[in-house]
């Protein structure tokens, strides 16, 4: 039995068929607390099509994918070879150009082209605004992140704090808060940036110093607190923050310098063109700082931290320096949503918006710019159109059951990420072969 | 008249838990001096390199470190990167290099190490960064030649055989323009040809540098050849110090390995 | 400095009016916290890794109970020899489902990456991702609404210490505990399982080399782990009541108290959860009720930054 249940197809078709009934339930109807089972029953006894070749129930459609799928994984093994090797010659030119600067820079221009005219060619006015809100923003957040997980290698569960922070700053500062920021000054939302920016900044070192001496794992629960704490004063501080109904009184951005008169009104259209402006300049300088002394001490760091203290780089200052980095990412961030949607509270902070940014930085590839980048315009333009139409069987909350499947899908099969950063897939290679000590980061063992 | 002793470790005392590492131990290194720490497995020889490089921090004594600047300073309680840029160098038993960089890339990081600052700048890639840059190259490239690597500069330093690890770690390690340089077994793994590079290697990073050694090592031939001086550690504790002649002649240290490997004993005698 | 004072004191006389109710209530809490502590520190022992999905295995637990006592009990009120058929039964449920989850978890998120010795935060990812499809998935089955299970017992108050009311609850609980606690205690020092439990924590490829299946001895301390966090996790409900985020702040209170006691230590692992309990009971005396987890949260920062051995420090692979 034993031996019959270990031959390829036969392992492959129940791994298959359980992957399959996970799905069935991932896509199928809810359940509620009254009637528990109504989730189960629904997803596989509910009639569905096959592709629209013919009606069934739908674990009968899921078991005839099952087989079929695991047919085609026991092929793939075993004469898979072939086609792997077809299509690594036919992507080896496509690679080699990659790593040439020229056709990257391509690449940047063409996409940041293409983001130039996207607007007009989008007009529906809910995706002008997603675009800015829900993905521009985004971008911003995650290439923040990928300087802190990416490049520094440090897993911060928490970041949203930094998002937080930057939009409450905002709204301080610009009078919005029930707390009057200090000189009573009543700034314009444009020249909040800089001073949300600062304290974002200032608030990530402080949080830094005590918790980036930590070991990896540590840092990631701490990290975690941190952001669940700034949550819960964010909602208990009534008198300071306004409490879980926030603000809605942020005053648009606008300008009047010299000659320069613009107001940013309602329309997303603008803030979108801002937001981008601000994305080209983080993208710049964040691929700078990757190429030069910093990158190669973040690698260094990242890579064998005995060895790199032994050479002079204290891990504290640059780690201390990556957080306040990627934490003015997130400030910024912060400050173009609170402009833009003119309120802020709370619940726009939470949890899983940490773990949706963490996701969009994994799903693209940790530590390469363009791969967070596309990653991030991938995933939240997914998830937006399917809060927008919905197909059957999926419901707004259902995002984050799709989120943290592609995580560990992402670990398991990818952990590079989609366009993987070629340093960071020869470290994970080597920590795989069992060379070099990138673990002793994450589980604290001193030579 | 005293002479000018680089490193001064006075009564060190190192314990973990119930375990006494370094026992009381007295050592000094004259500057320039090619000095070697001897002792079967165990006695304590890692766990004084990383005592006088400020991984560990020992309960008891003192380690005096004077710099070329004349100034003595204290190591314990300093932390490691400090250490590293007063001037002390080191380089590992079980070679730890980046190993998903380039080898040029593993030195190059050493030489910028103890460069000045400026975030800024390295983000906006301004002048002084460029021009830093561009000793930093310099300075690797030199370094590279002299320990034998330039040929291999691109190689991802994981896929070096042994001796070069070696070389390479020593090159890094230079980088940080150091005034001494401890070696951990650096022939370790190595077969006799490297062995043989690998001593006329450090010899010159003496003689051309003006980099003192402290070296460990358990290829006795090696270390008589090369040592001018050596200390012997046993259990924790210094059991005898003198020259090679000095040593050979020692029966506490014949003692001390006759309950180690023949060959070690053959090799002494 | 007069204004401060007036604080304390006007507080540390609400801590001493209420001490032994404050007391009680904590020990009940701190014996949850330690049941859960166990499978975060029992993973730790032999993987040097922090199970980030245990919370989901500890909601399992809860669940799964719900579900049978609902079914059983319904509307009717137990008592006497069928309280105490029905509280072993929503242990033993809770347990094996939540063993199960732990068995589950470990062959899908961990597993593959044990395999290809995935680097180290390559696990952390991965148990985050699992955590947050398990629990969205049971928020999505089963409703976003806090459930409570029948009760299995008359909570009455069973006797009093000091003006304290001990109930039915802290009774059971401690009794569920103080057996899990000793028999788990006596499992690792005397049976060939416990020992190879500890030859692991200590060595691994030692111990593979003289026999131990590594594979199985990783399953079962997730076994044993699940078993104590899904009974964590029926206890806990029957006070609080089950739903899909019932996970996140006790996990992390449970995390607090294995590091508290020492990671890797069984013992210190039920020290820590007891300490931990009671210390946030008696903060409720001096903070708002919102801030009370901000309490744990400061004793982990505070433990982490100082004494991050934690009180008995690390020792699993030692033999007790």
């Amino acid at each position: 039995m034993k031996a019959f249940v270990k031959r390829p197809f036969v392992s492959h078709l129940l791994t298959s068929i359980g992957a399959m009934a996970i799905f069935e339930l991932m896509t199928g109807p809810p359940g509620s607390s009254t009637t528990p089972t109504a989730g189960f029953t629904g997803s596989f006894g509910e009639r569905a099509s096959f592709f629209g070749l013919f009606a069934t129930y739908r674990f009968v459609v899921f078991l005839a994918l099952a087989v079929i799928v695991s047919g085609v994984w026991t092929l793939w093994q075993s004469r898979g070879s072939v086609i792997k090797h077809g299509v690594n010659t036919g992507l080896a030119r496509p690679r080699a150009a990659w790593q040439l600067k020229p056709v990257r820079t391509g690449f940047f221009l063409a996409l940041f082209i293409f983001a130039l005219f996207l607007p007009h060619l989008e007009t529906d006015p809910y995706w002008q605004s997603v675009m800015v809100e829900e993905i521009a923003v985004y971008v911003l957040l995650a290439l923040g992140l990928n300087v802190v997980v990416g490049f520094a290698g440090l897993l911060d569960l928490g970041f949203v704090a930094f998002y937080a922070v930057g939009a409450y700053v905002t709204a301080w500062v610009t009078g919005a808060l029930p707390t009057p920021a200090p000189f009573g000054i009543h700034l314009n939302a444009f020249f909040a940036i800089p001073i949300a920016i600062a304290l974002v900044m200032i608030f990530g070192v402080l949080i830094g110093l005590p918790t980036l001496r930590l070991r990896g794992d540590y840092l990631a629960i701490v990290t975690l607190g941190f952001g669940e704490i700034v949550t819960i004063f964010a909602n208990n501080q009534y008198g300071i923050t306004g409490g879980s109904e926030g603000t809605n009184a942020i005053p648009h951005f606008s300008i009047h310098l010299w000659f320069i008169h613009y107001v940013w009104g309602l329309a997303p259209v603008p803030y979108y063109y801002l937001t981008l402006a601000f994305v080209v300049v983080f993208i710049i300088v964040f691929s700078l700082l990757e190429h030069s002394r910093v990158g190669r001490a973040w690698t260094a760091i990242r890579e064998d931290e005995v060895a790199a203290e032994s050479i002079g780089i204290n891990p504290l200052k640059y780690k201390v320096m990556a957080f306040a980095i990627g934490a003015a990412s997130a400030g910024f961030a912060g400050v173009v949503t609170a402009g833009q949607t003119i309120f802020v509270n709370p619940q726009s902070f939470t949890l899983p918006v940490s773990i949706n940014i963490l996701a969009l930085v994994i799903f693209g590839g940790m530590g390469s710019i363009a791969g967070v980048v596309v990653g991030a315009v991938l995933i939240q333009t997914v998830s937006m159109y399917l809060l927008h139409s919905p197909p059957a069987g999926y419901q707004s909350s259902d995002l984050y059951i799709y989120l943290g499947a592609a995580l560990v899908l992402m670990m398991i099969f990818r952990p590079a990420g989609l366009i993987p950063s070629r340093r960071r897939r020869r470290e994970i290679g080597m920590a795989e072969a069992g060379e070099g000590h990138m673990d002793e980061v994450l589980t604290g063992d001193t030579p | 008249m005293t002479t000018d002793r680089i490193f001064t470790v006075e009564n060190v005392t190192l314990r973990f838990g119930g375990v006494v590492s370094l026992n009381d131990v007295n050592l000094f290194q004259n500057r320039g001096e090619i000095l070697a720490v001897i002792g079967p497995n165990g006695a304590g020889k890692t766990s004084l390199f990383n005592s006088l490089t400020g991984v560990y921090q020992p309960q008891e004594g003192e380690i005096t470190f004077m710099g070329r600047d004349a100034k003595p300073m204290s190591i314990i309680g300093r932390k490691a990167h400090r250490v590293s840029s007063a001037g002390v160098a080191r380089t590992f038993q079980a070679s730890r290099m980046f190993s998903a960089l380039t080898a040029f890339e593993n030195v190059k990081i050493g030489a910028e190490s103890h460069k000045g600052f400026g975030v800024v700048g390295a983000m906006l890639k301004g002048p002084r960064t460029r021009r830093n840059e561009k000793e930093s190259d310099a300075t690797t490239i030199r370094l590279m030649d002299f320990v034998g690597l330039r040929q291999k500069a691109n190689v991802i330093a994981a896929s070096l055989s042994y001796g070069d690890r070696r070389r390479l770690e020593i090159a890094r390690g230079l980088a940080t323009n150091p005034e001494v340089l401890l070696l951990d077994e650096p022939a370790a793994g190595t077969n006799p040809a490297e062995k043989l590079g690998l001593a006329t290697l450090i010899r010159r990073v003496r003689d051309e540098m003006g980099v003192s050694i402290l070296l460990i090592e358990h290829d006795m031939k090696l270390v008589m050849s090369l040592a001018e001086r050596l200390y012997v550690l046993n259990f924790g504790s210094v059991i005898a110090d003198g020259t090679p002649a000095e040593i050979r002649a020692n029966p506490a240290v014949i003692e001390a390995y006759l309950g180690s490997s023949a060959d070690e004993t053959e090799e002494l005698a | 400095m007069g204004a401060f004072g007036h604080y304390l004191s006007a507080h540390f006389a609400t801590l001493r009016l209420e001490f032994w109710g404050l007391l009680v209530g904590g020990l009940a809490n701190g014996f949850i916290y330690a049941m859960v502590a166990i499978g975060y520190t029992l993973v730790y022992g032999v993987l040097r890794l922090i199970n980030f999905a245990h919370s989901e295995i500890f909601m399992s637990g809860g669940f799964a109970s719900y579900f049978v006592m609902k079914a059983i009990i319904g509307t009717s009120v137990p008592s006497g020899l069928a309280s105490v058929g029905l509280v072993i039964l929503g242990i033993l449920v809770g347990g094996t489902a939540s063993a199960g989850m732990a068995l589950l978890l470990e062959r899908v998120a961990y597993r593959p990456l044990r395999k290809r010795h995935a680097p180290k935060l390559a696990y952390l990812i991965s148990a985050i991702g699992a955590s947050y499809f398990l629990f969205n998935l049971a928020g999505k089955e089963f409703g976003r609404y806090n459930l409570s299970i029948p009760s299995p017992y008359i909570n009455h108050t069973v006797f009093t210490i000091f003006g304290a009311n001990v109930q039915m609850y802290y009774i059971v609980i401690l009794i569920a505990g103080v057996i899990m606690f000793v028999t788990l205690d006596r499992i690792v020092a005397k049976t060939k399982l416990g020992r190879s439990i500890r030859a692991v924590a200590q060595d691994a490829e030692t111990a593979s080399l003289m026999g131990v299946n590594i594979d199985r001895t990783i399953a079962l301390t997730f076994i044993i782990g699940g078993i104590f966090g899904g009974a964590g996790g029926f206890l806990f409900g029957l006070g609080s009541g089950v739903v899909y985020t019932m996970g996140f702040t006790p996990a992390l209170k449970a995390f607090t108290a294995a590091v508290l006691g020492g990671i890797g230590n069984l013992r210190g692992a039920v020290i820590g959860g007891l300490i931990l309990g009671v210390a946030e009971s008696f903060s409720i005396a001096f903070v708002q009720a919102a801030f009370i987890d901000v309490v744990a949260f400061a004793i982990l920062l505070l433990i982490l930054l100082f004494r991050p051995t934690g009180i008995l420090g690390e020792r699993l692979g030692r033999s007790a």
